[in-house]
């Protein structure tokens, strides 16, 4: 009997001379935590860590009570394991449900009518359950990003690894997967890198923020959202004190961070505020950093 | 919150359910293939349309076999080896390991290798041992002959052409290596020829995955070349060990690297010496009949 979590110890990862991590230490229960930060923090270095596809330069990882680095270990973690890769390359010739099929043997579902029977549920989840016998390369992005969301759901994994799970998901999908993903933490890790605040406000109890391979911010997503509280107003125009601004479809500028006034019209911070606030008002790419020679 | 889930033990081999499925999931795959099915087609009408009226010699139509079972059927498993490298991100986290994938692979080639097998019957149905094509050699060196030139190569380009999937990222890698092959095996043959006596020359006729044992004269009958057709067999299956031990050796690790390797070394020796036997063996000079 283990318990479904994840440990990082002092974990690094460089490539050649680049830092992507340094001295992440992080545990992780059932439950949907959301990862954030820049491009270049990296978030899809971290996933990979996770999801066993990479080792660590330094530090320990440890997934299910399983050390990744010992072969045995590795592919008993990885029988627990759903993982969707920021870019998922798909066969010639392949239909969904072939290619999911095909995922679903080799996480060793070989009774056929079992198998078959997982992988229009995990179809149906997604909303592709009609379009299975669609061949991949006709289909459009985002249906292409539900395929391979698909093939991490098969099984209902103890752990389920998502890098940016909504690019290119429209709206309703976005509703929907919340809720497959919300009813699986119920007993599983998930982890999922997303730029999209609003998923991570929508759905997640804890949120990451990576910023240069380091964690920034590691807590509650109401936590990190009240950190911003006060520091949000809306004015009619753009105000030199703040940090951040932008017009909204209002027409009125929101403000976030900087001095704060008295008079202005405070409102409610959105989780994307208080991400701003916490990389400085700086949304820009930061590179990851050189490895101190 | 904390769940407490009951996890299975860890297992490096996937189960034989599971590799049974996945071999036959590959094999299902390759006979699909329009690369493959175009090489069974062509072999199924040369062997249907039988013998040329007049035939005086085998090695106008067995290399058939081994060009299209053979040949093409390495470009078809490079391709189906290949296919999969798109969807490694998803594919390599998976519990059934690149070595476990990479023997499900391999199992198709008992595909082309069953063909070979009933290309090597209708080719003997049509040039019986006893036929004077053959040359000098005995009845069971007659057969020797021809299986090695039909059935081994069957088996052996598909194999070759996993291993080489595994190893090699350009996508012409397969129609590169069968132009060499070809190549390879012309010249030698052209050079046999031209020295049927020489020691040197009928080593380097036989370091190929095919050649042939046999020419007709141009002052009638049928020259028997030097060297074992049996020991070729040997030699020509340790190649096909080889082929299988290196595509297996991608993604391997600990102690299946180590046997891996190991076995890798003594295929290699037995090669080498299988070689040498071929070479010594059989007919010491050329022999027309």
């Amino acid at each position: 009997m283990v318990t479904a979590s994840i440990s990082l110890r002092g974990v690094g990862r460089t490539f050649g001379a680049t830092r992507a991590l340094a001295g992440v230490d992080l545990d992780l229960k059932p439950g949907v935590t959301g990862l954030l930060g820049p491009n270049g923090a990296g978030k899809t270095t971290l996933l990979r860590l996770l999801a066993t596809a990479l080792p660590p330069s330094q530090g320990q990882v440890s997934v299910l009570g399983l050390d990744p680095e010992v072969p045995a270990e590795r592919t008993g973690i990885r029988r627990h394991l759903g993982y969707q890769p920021q870019e998922t390359g798909f066969p010639r010739g392949f239909t969904a449900f072939a290619f999911v099929d095909y995922i679903a043997l080799l996480k060793e579902q070989s009774q056929p009518a079992a198998r078959h029977a997982e992988v229009r549920r995990v179809l149906d989840l997604v909303g592709l359950g009609g379009l299975g016998a669609k061949r991949i390369r006709a289909m459009s992005g985002g249906q292409r990003r539900r395929v391979s969301l698909a093939q991490a759901l098969l099984g209902s994994p103890a752990v389920l690894i998502l890098d940016e799970p909504t690019t290119g998901v429209d709206p309703e999908q976005r509703v929907v997967l919340r809720a497959v993903l919300a009813e699986l933490a119920r007993t599983s890790v998930v982890v999922l890198s997303t730029h999209q605040t609003e998923d991570v406000a929508a759905l997640c109890e804890r949120v990451i923020v990576l910023d240069r391979g380091r964690v920034r911010y590691d807590g509650p997503v109401t936590e990190l959202t009240g950190q911003a509280a006060g520091r949000v107003w809306l004015a009619d125009e753009p105000d030199p004190a703040a940090k951040v601004s932008w017009r909204t479809g209002t027409g009125r500028y929101r403000n976030v961070g900087g001095r704060v006034r008295d008079d202005v019209e405070h409102v409610e911070p959105s989780l994307e505020d208080a991400y701003l606030l916490l990389r400085g008002g700086s949304p820009e790419h930061e590179p990851a950093q050189e490895v101190a020679s | 919150m904390t769940a407490t889930l009951a996890f299975g033990p860890p297992a490096t081999s996937p189960g034989r359910a599971t590799f049974t499925a996945l071999a036959i999931r590959e094999t299902r795959r390759l006979v699909l293939n329009p690369v493959f099915l175009f090489a069974v087609a062509f072999i199924t009408f040369a062997l249907w349309a039988g013998p040329d009226a007049g035939q005086t010699e085998i090695d106008t139509a067995n290399p058939y076999p081994a060009i299209f079972l053979g040949g093409f059927g390495m470009m078809a498993t490079y391709w189906l080896t290949r296919s999969m490298r798109a969807s490694e991100p998803v594919v390599g986290v998976t519990p059934i390991t690149l070595p476990a994938r990479t023997a499900a692979l391999c199992a198709v080639a008992i595909v082309p290798f069953g063909y070979g097998c009933l290309a090597l019957i209708a080719f003997l149905h049509f040039h019986s041992a006893s036929d004077p094509a053959y040359g000098a050699f005995s009845p069971s060196a007659r057969i020797a002959v021809v299986a090695g030139q039909i059935v081994v190569p069957a088996l052996g380009g598909p194999l070759l052409g996993v291993a080489l999937g595994r190893w090699v990222r350009f996508p012409g890698a397969a129609l590169v290596l069968f132009l060499v092959l070809w190549s390879w095996v012309s010249l030698v043959t052209v050079v046999a020829g031209s020295h049927p006596d020489s020691a040197p020359v009928a080593v380097l006729r036989l370091f190929a995955g095919f050649t042939f044992f046999a020419l007709h004269s141009d002052a009638g009958g049928v020259t028997a070349w030097r060297g074992s057709p049996w020991f070729f067999i040997g030699w020509q299956l340790a190649l096909c060990a080889i082929a299988v031990l290196v595509a297996l050796l991608r993604g391997a690790e600990g102690r299946v690297r180590t046997r891996i390797i190991r076995a890798l070394g003594i295929a290699g020796v037995a090669a080498l010496i299988l070689l040498v036997l071929a070479a010594a063996g059989g007919f010491t000079h050329p022999v027309t009949a």
